[in-house]
This record gives structure tokens, C-alpha cells and sequence, in this order.
């Protein structure tokens, strides 16, 4: 069986490439995308500790939590894609640092 | 038959669903304002279920969910849960009724009391869960439809912009949300309250790894400074109900995530974070005034000092860590941790109260002169009398003043930390409210200035189904500051159930 740390690190890694990617690119999907990465370095991390807390046993529980989030991950993006198409109406861009009318 | 997932929730759902059909029909027979009035009927309903537990929950039986529900959803309504699903469901009430009013000009009104509905769903299910991860379900029921919400007004480029930075930063935030939820699951094995406070990790590099991810997650949606920039351009671009929604309640639902949070999982690390807790209240309640200082935009001004009231309620949970030094001696509470937690507490409910009736108000003065810009509105006072009385009442409230209920919370938040030996944090709130008096006083100054421009000399009243809920509203604040009792022994009550649950 391949060693716990492995399975964190890539989970670890998987986060912080998420946090790059928010952090880094201009492109209005890319972001979703980079909110997508995040949400499934969670649930490997779920998926990881179902199968390492008792050894020889898969906590269900961990699966089914898995499952209805990726059911919300999906949800978050459908509405950020819909208002990605409005944005897109209104600037005629996906670039996001067109969007900087507001000063935050 | 069972529940699908409690009764309050129950009815909520039934009506978030059936609002598309009603408002289809009243569409066809040109009545726009029964759809509204049927979300209210929904929530009246709702609050009902919720004020039949209050026997139970107040004998201190918190009421479960019933075992093997259909969606096996967990929940355990205490006191605290109790509070907070009140004061979501009535300020909830209180926005719809208005949005009849306000939204009367708008297209797409089923869809906003559909959403309207499903944001005070999530809300109250937050406040009823009594696991993580149900808690997870409905924390991005809120978040999802408070997106669509936020940019409900799609022709104009604001609430656009504003809704993707508020989804980008909210779904990164509930990713990561979503990452500690899985650490603590790996550190636990559970994700249950009262397991994770009968048994509380030890104290660990992971642990503190975890809260980190679980404060920062929370920490976007309570606007804990350097976490709050989506909140100024989504509050003063979403339409006016829903602004007073996401100021009065939804952002309080990090501070309850975070106070059950601090209070299960991490009791063993809890006084490793007083530092950090009480750094970053007094970081938040500070920019949040200073930034409301230089707004001319009403409603930006409005969004600026959400901040800095929760920094107030920062203070609360920081001084409230303290209790972290007794574990495992539940006879030796330190003092003030008990007083700390029944002031944010109070502080949340009187905070609805006073944000809400600020927003709306605001909201009345907006729709009449459609315009946000404080300088356009002087004078208004004159032709709009009744809102601006109001509005003058809500801002004394989040000044202070007595004998108003800002007062009775400031107070009791003030006088914890000089019971907890921590007084500079209770001169940081003494200062930042007298700093917060600066942008309050300005706007009633410009309210009642004499001269008037030729848009305001033609505004008049707002209609009456916006000024009822305000009223009432307003008649609460002023209830809560001259007679406290009744609302400071439930925000006791729910303190100490917070604070009983670990070790019992």
C-alpha cells in the first residue's frame, strides 16, 4: 500500500497549483477552473483518509461527502459560467482584468 | 410521515419550490405582488415550526432531526442554532416584504424570491447543523443563490463584475472550506460537533494547519480584513433587500461557523489563537471604519462599516479563546469568556437589526432619487421624513448610543475584555466607535442639510409596505436597548451551551 504522505503531498500540490492558477490567470474560466482544482484536492484528500483511517476498511462516509460536493462544485460552476456569458456580453472579453471599473 | 430534513427547513424548501409556480400564475393574472407575499407567508410559516421548538430549546433539550431522515441530514437545534435561525428567518421576512415594494420595476421576480427563499434555506440549515458537512450543504446553498442574487440586475455591468469577484472569492473560499473539512476528517474521523467537543484532537501541527484552512474558508464570508475585498462592490451592487440580507445575516453566518468551530474542534489549540483572533479584529473593525470614512457612496459606506461590526464580533470569539485555558476543568471558567460569547452573540441579533433597517432605509432614499451618492441626497430628510427618522434611529444604534441596542452589545463585548485582563482590545472597540460616529454623523448631516437639489425637492414618501417592516424593525432596536433582559438571558443561555458542550 503506497504510503499516506504521498497521496498529502499530491493533494498539498493539487491545492497550491489551484491557488496559482487563481492567483496568476486572466482568463475568466481559467479562475473556475482553478476553484475546480481546489475542490478536488479536498476531495482527494476525503477519499485518501476514507482508506488510511482503519487500515483494511473504506469509511462510506467519506465517499458519499465526495459525491454531493462534487454535485455543488458542479453547481458553483454552472453559475459562474452564467455569469461569465454576461460578462462577456457586456465587455466582449474573458479577460478578467478588463473588469476593474470597481475599486475594491 | 418524517421530516425531509426538520420542519423550519421543510416548509422553507416546499415554498422555495412552489414560488416559481405562484409567481408564473401571478404573472399571468397581473398580480406581481403575490409572489412576494407568498415568500412572506413561507417564512411566517417557517418562523412558526421554528417558535414551536422554543419550549424544548429553551429547557435546554436541543430538538435532533429525526434519525434516517431521507437525505440523512443531521441537525440539532440548540440555542444558539435557535437564535440565529430566528434572526435569519425575521430579517428574511422583513427584506421580502420590503422587495415587494422595491422590486416592484423589476422583471424576473419569481426567480429573485425563489433565490430570495433558497439563501434563507441555506442560512437556516447552517444555523441548525450539527455536523460539518451538512453544515458544508447548506453554507453553499446560501453562497450559490446569494451569487445569482448579487448579480440579479444583469443589464448593467456593476452587479456583474461584482458577482464574479464575490463567486471567485466565496468558491476558493469553500474550497478550501471544504480541504480543512477533510484534514479534520483525517485527524478525527468525524465531523460531528458534539463528537469533535467530547473528544477534542489533540493539539498538533495538523490541527493548527487545519484551523488555519477552516478560518480562512469562514474568514471570506465574516469579511475578516485581509479577506473582505469582495464585500464592498457585491453589497452596493446587489439590489437593496438582498444587500441588507448579505450585511445583516449573511456574513454573520462565518462568525457562527467560526464560534462552533473554535468551540468543538479546536478547544485543544483554542488559546494559540487568541493573538491571532484578536490582531485581526482589531485589523477588521479599524479598515472597515477608516475605508467607510472615505465613501461617498451610501451603500459602499454601509458595506465599509459591516466590517468593522465584525470586528466587534471578533472580539467576542478572540476573548472568548480564553476559555481554552480551563479544559478539563469545567468548574475554573476564566472570567469574561461567558460574557465575551453573550456579547457577540447579542451583538449578531442586534446587528441584523440595525444593518438591515440602515440598508433599507438607504434602499427607500435610492429608489426615490436613483442615485447612491451621499452628496445627491442632502436635504432629504425634508420630503422623506418617515425614512429618514428611521434611518437616523439605525445609525445612532450602530454608533452606540444608549439607550439604543448597539449600546447594550458594545457594552457587553467592553466590559468582557477588562474581565479577561485584555482591556486594550476593549479600548480598540471604544475607539473604532468613536471613529464609526465620523461617517455615521456625516450621513445624518447631509440628510437634514437645508439646501436641497431640484431631484430631492421632488421626491416624496416611500410606499408603505416598505416603511412596515422598518417600523417594526426599528421599534425592536429601540425594545433591545431600553429593556435588554429578555434577548441578553437567550444570548446567555447560548453561550453557556457553547461553552458546556466541550468536555461533557
Amino acid at each position: 500500500m503506497i504510503d499516506l504522505s504521498y497521496y498529502l503531498g499530491f493533494a498539498f500540490s493539487l491545492y497550491a497549483i489551484g491557488i496559482y492558477c487563481l492567483a496568476t490567470k486572466r482568463n475568466m474560466i481559467r479562475l473556475i477552473l482553478g476553484v475546480e482544482i481546489l475542490v478536488n484536492a479536498a476531495n482527494l484528500t476525503f477519499i485518501t483518509f476514507s482508506a488510511y483511517a482503519v487500515p483494511g476498511f473504506i469509511d462510506p462516509l467519506a465517499h458519499s461527502i465526495v459525491i454531493v460536493s462534487i454535485g455543488l462544485a458542479g453547481s458553483v460552476s454552472a453559475v459562474a459560467l452564467t455569469i461569465i456569458v454576461y460578462a462577456y456580453k457586456h465587455y466582449g472579453t474573458l479577460d478578467v482584468t478588463e473588469l476593474k471599473r470597481l475599486k475594491g | 410521515m418524517t421530516a425531509l430534513f426538520i420542519l423550519p427547513i421543510d416548509v422553507l424548501v416546499l415554498f422555495t419550490v412552489l414560488t416559481p409556480f405562484v409567481g408564473w400564475l401571478a404573472l399571468r393574472i397581473k398580480r406581481k405582488f403575490l409572489t412576494g407575499l407568498f415568500a412572506a407567508v413561507g417564512l411566517i410559516l417557517s418562523g412558526a415550526a421554528l417558535y414551536n421548538m422554543y419550549a424544548g430549546v429553551s429547557a435546554g433539550s436541543p430538538v435532533l432531526s429525526a434519525p434516517y431522515s431521507p437525505f440523512s441530514s443531521f441537525f440539532r437545534v440548540d440555542m444558539l442554532g435557535f437564535i440565529m435561525a430566528a434572526v435569519f428567518i425575521g430579517l428574511g421576512l422583513a427584506a421580502t416584504v420590503y422587495s415587494i415594494g422595491y422590486m416592484e420595476k423589476d422583471t424576473g421576480l419569481p426567480l429573485y424570491y425563489t433565490l430570495l427563499l433558497a439563501m434563507i434555506t441555506g442560512l437556516v440549515g447552517v444555523a441548525f447543523a450539527a455536523d460539518l458537512f451538512t453544515l458544508y450543504v447548506f453554507w453553499e446553498l446560501m453562497s450559490v443563490s446569494s451569487f445569482v442574487l448579487v448579480a440579479f440586475r444583469k443589464e448593467t455591468w456593476e452587479p456583474i463584475e461584482a458577482g464574479f469577484k464575490y463567486l471567485v472569492m466565496s468558491a476558493a473560499a469553500s474550497a478550501t472550506l471544504l480541504f480543512g473539512l477533510a484534514l479534520l476528517y483525517g485527524l478525527t474521523g468525524t465531523l460531528n460537533f458534539e463528537a469533535l467537543a467530547s473528544s477534542p484532537p489533540t493539539a498538533n501541527a495538523w490541527l493548527f494547519i487545519t484551523s488555519i484552512f477552516i478560518l480562512v474558508g469562514f474568514g471570506v464570508k465574516a469579511t475578516i480584513v485581509p479577506l473582505h475585498t469582495w464585500l464592498p462592490d457585491a453589497h452596493s451592487a446587489a439590489p437593496t433587500p438582498i444587500s441588507a440580507l448579505l450585511s445583516g445575516i449573511v456574513i454573520e453566518t462565518g462568525v457562527y461557523a467560526l464560534l462552533r468551530t473554535y468551540f468543538t474542534a479546536f478547544l485543544s489549540i483554542q488559546t494559540q489563537w487568541f493573538g491571532i483572533l484578536a490582531v485581526l479584529s482589531i485589523l477588521t473593525m479599524t479598515v472597515g471604519n477608516l475605508m467607510a470614512l472615505l465613501q461617498t457612496d451610501v451603500k459602499r459606506l454601509l458595506a465599509y462599516s459591516s466590517i468593522a461590526q465584525v470586528g466587534y464580533m471578533l472580539v467576542g470569539l478572540a476573548v472568548g479563546t480564553q476559555a481554552g485555558l480551563s479544559v478539563g476543568l469545567p468548574s475554573a471558567l476564566p472570567a469574561g469568556v461567558e460574557t465575551a460569547l453573550t456579547g457577540t452573540i447579542l451583538h449578531i441579533i442586534n446587528h441584523a437589526l440595525m444593518k438591515g433597517v440602515a440598508f433599507m432605509c438607504a434602499g427607500a432614499i435610492i429608489l426615490r432619487l436613483e442615485s447612491r451618492n451621499l452628496g445627491d441626497m442632502a436635504g432629504i430628510a425634508r420630503k422623506m421624513p418617515i425614512t429618514a427618522t428611521l434611518f437616523a434611529v439605525s445609525l445612532f444604534a450602530l454608533v452606540g448610543m444608549p439607550p439604543l441596542n448597539g449600546f447594550i452589545s458594545e457594552l457587553t463585548l467592553f466590559t468582557s475584555t477588562f474581565q479577561a485582563n485584555v482591556g486594550w482590545l476593549g479600548v480598540a472597540i471604544l475607539l473604532n466607535s468613536i471613529l464609526s460616529a465620523g461617517y455615521y454623523l456625516r450621513v445624518l448631516r447631509t440628510l437634514i442639510q437645508p439646501s436641497m437639489s431640484e431631484a430631492v425637492s421632488k421626491a416624496k414618501e416611500a410606499p408603505a409596505v416598505m416603511l412596515i417592516p422598518l417600523v417594526l424593525m426599528v421599534a425592536l432596536i429601540v425594545l433591545f436597548g431600553i429593556y435588554p433582559q429578555p434577548v441578553l438571558k437567550l444570548a446567555q443561555q447560548a453561550a453557556q451551551e457553547l461553552l458546556r458542550i466541550r468536555g461533557s
